[in-house]
């Protein structure tokens, strides 16, 4: 089997993201699963941009996973998205 | 406690963004009266019971920003504006710095022990065997607690093999140390500001956000527009509350509005100096234990509960006093605004002339938010030599005050040190006996909040996550520093 590339997850760590409970998800490594862990190349980001859309529905915390931008992060659904990004 | 990463602490963070927006854009006294409705629109699914009470929630949130005595003051005929209008005419000093609302009380039922559906019914019944007061019966095969001869002791809780028996606390009730928050009559939260200590457990612990502090913001932020010389007095707590380091925290605050900055950990190494001489005398003198005397809450707790102990602290000042009076010694005209997460400290500022503000790690982040600005993204500014107190900046931790004492002491090996890491209902039990049994230490720390100043009632961040992001560069890289390395045994 071919080694697969790691997934590339960003954490924003701007202000905005990091007051409103991304700061929280810094405890990765706490819970996120070690088998999806060692497959994802987790960083810190700064401001994705997101934020400052207007009219945009979802809020802070943000968080990229591969190509795309997840907003309203939470410590369930980041588990989630990221075992997703890496088993798919 | 509640954990910092909740809907209660989100909405809380969003109407004061929101207030200190307007307030910059000067249409607070227009708009003010709107944003309960732009916080909550109709669309939102309520989290209360409707939108309609949602939002009247909103208004007493902001009423308590404002800094306004629900309790007392609140006028449902008022609208915002007007009451805006009178706090941007008048300064008053938020003391009590706490406030009910008891419309949010959701008149908890009293503290109770149940058994649930997971009782089996066992043979064993340790419940049955170690409850204290006989009050356990069977009844179809399954426990039974008699309410009326229950003492709450929890033995049944702690023996059950099934973890059949649930403990039903009243929050708020539970986290007082000193037993100042009650239901009344009608089962509603107060505060009996007579014993309250100031320390912010109640407001910490109440999933409906019925008990909230009273802020003292809108006089900062004040002084801010008016472009008078304002300093920020940062408490050592501050590192590790924000994606970057120190002098990236103080750019930042300097592009809100600040004059100047200054690190408070300046006047927690006064503070550590005078303790250190003032317990070599006391030893010498045979005079027995000091404690330490830089946490308000428990200057608090010995006003108001513990009077013996008056003699036995520390006549040394906070750190925040020498830091202010120092401010206003460079220069008599400054403002100094003292940023921390306590919320006892605004009851000692209130009581001195040299603090002219406080606000909370909470609010400068609102601040932060209302004006665009990015710790992250800011040029570090130069702190200066921070060589003399740089140690002092552990004031922030458990256990931290007593070691820069004892860097201050001649012979440190033969003081023994105390640390109280948290005063709770058990704590302050314990502390009453010392009159009788006085501690086997010669310096005893206490910290009212569990683990220090870093998990005080106004921080932003989880004591587990500033931990890591203290220290040299850690902030630069946050996801970078929390990765654990992998031990293997």
């Amino acid at each position: 089997m071919a080694k697969r590339e790691k997934v590339a997850v960003k954490i924003c760590v701007g202000t905005a993201c990091f007051v409103q409970g991304g700061a929280d998800l810094l405890l990765y490594d706490e819970f996120l699963d070690p088998i999806v862990l060692a497959n994802c190349e987790i960083e810190g980001v700064s401001c994705l941009g997101k934020c400052k859309e207007a009219g945009s529905k979802e809020g802070a915390p943000f968080v990229q996973i591969g190509d795309v931008v997840h907003g309203d992060m939470t410590e369930k659904k980041f588990c989630d998205l990221v075992a997703e990004a890496v088993h798919a | 406690m509640l954990e910092i990463n909740n809907q209660y602490n989100h909405i809380r963070a969003k109407v004061q963004t929101e207030v200190l927006k307007q307030f910059f854009g000067d249409t607070l006294e227009q708009d003010v009266d709107k944003i309960p409705f732009y916080i909550i629109p109709k669309e939102r699914v309520p989290a209360r019971c409707c939108i309609y009470k949602e939002r009247a929630m909103i208004r007493y949130r902001i009423m308590a920003m404002l800094g306004i005595n629900i309790e007392e003051d609140d006028d449902e005929m008022k609208s915002l504006s007007e009451y805006v209008k009178e706090v941007l005419e008048k300064d008053t000093p938020p003391v009590p710095i706490l406030t009910t609302i008891s419309t949010a009380c959701s008149a908890c039922p009293p503290d109770r022990y149940l058994i649930s559906d997971a009782c089996r019914g066992c043979f064993a019944r340790p419940c049955l065997a170690n409850c204290p007061k006989d009050c356990i019966s069977f009844t179809n095969g399954k426990a039974h607690i008699d309410e009326s001869r229950c003492i709450r002791c929890g033995k049944c809780e702690g023996v059950c093999p099934f973890h059949a028996v649930v403990h039903i606390p009243v929050p708020c009730e539970q986290a007082c140390p000193v037993d100042a928050v009650k239901k009344n009559e009608e089962g509603y939260v107060e505060i009996d500001y007579k014993k309250c200590i100031s320390c912010g457990r109640c407001a910490t612990s109440c999933p409906f956000g019925a008990i909230v502090e009273r802020s003292g913001l809108i006089p900062v932020v004040k002084m801010l527009k008016s472009k008078e010389h304002v300093t920020a007095m940062i408490a050592p707590a501050i590192e590790g509350q924000f994606p970057g380091t120190l002098s990236q925290i103080k750019s930042a605050l300097l592009a809100s509005g600040f004059s100047s900055v200054v690190e408070v950990s300046q006047g927690a190494e006064t503070t550590s100096v005078h303790e250190a001489a003032e317990l070599g005398q006391r030893k010498e003198e045979k005079l027995g234990y000091m404690t330490t005397s830089c946490c308000p809450a428990y200057m608090e707790l010995v006003d108001k509960h513990i009077p013996f102990l008056s003699e036995k602290r520390s006549s040394a000042l906070s750190p925040m006093a020498y830091t202010a009076l120092w401010c206003k010694e460079q220069n008599k005209d400054t403002k100094t605004v003292f940023i921390s997460p306590c919320l006892a400290k605004k009851v000692e500022a209130a009581r001195m002339k040299s603090v002219d503000g406080v606000m909370t790690f909470v609010e400068l982040a609102s601040l932060f938010l209302a004006k665009g600005i990015d710790v992250r993204e800011m040029e570090g500014s130069d702190l200066g030599d921070t060589s003399l107190f740089e140690d002092c900046r552990e004031f922030a931790l458990s256990s931290g005050v007593a070691s820069s004492v004892l860097r201050r002491v001649e012979n440190p090996e033969e003081v023994a040190v105390l640390s109280i890491d948290g005063i709770d209902k058990r704590m302050f039990r314990s502390m009453k006996i010392w009159e009788k049994r006085p501690p086997e230490a010669d310096l005893v720390e206490v910290m009212c909040c569990e683990g220090g100043c870093i998990s005080g009632p106004g921080t932003v961040v989880k004591p587990s996550v500033a931990k890591r992001l203290r220290g040299g560069n850690n902030a630069t890289t946050p996801v970078k520093s929390m990765r654990t390395p992998i031990v293997r045994g």
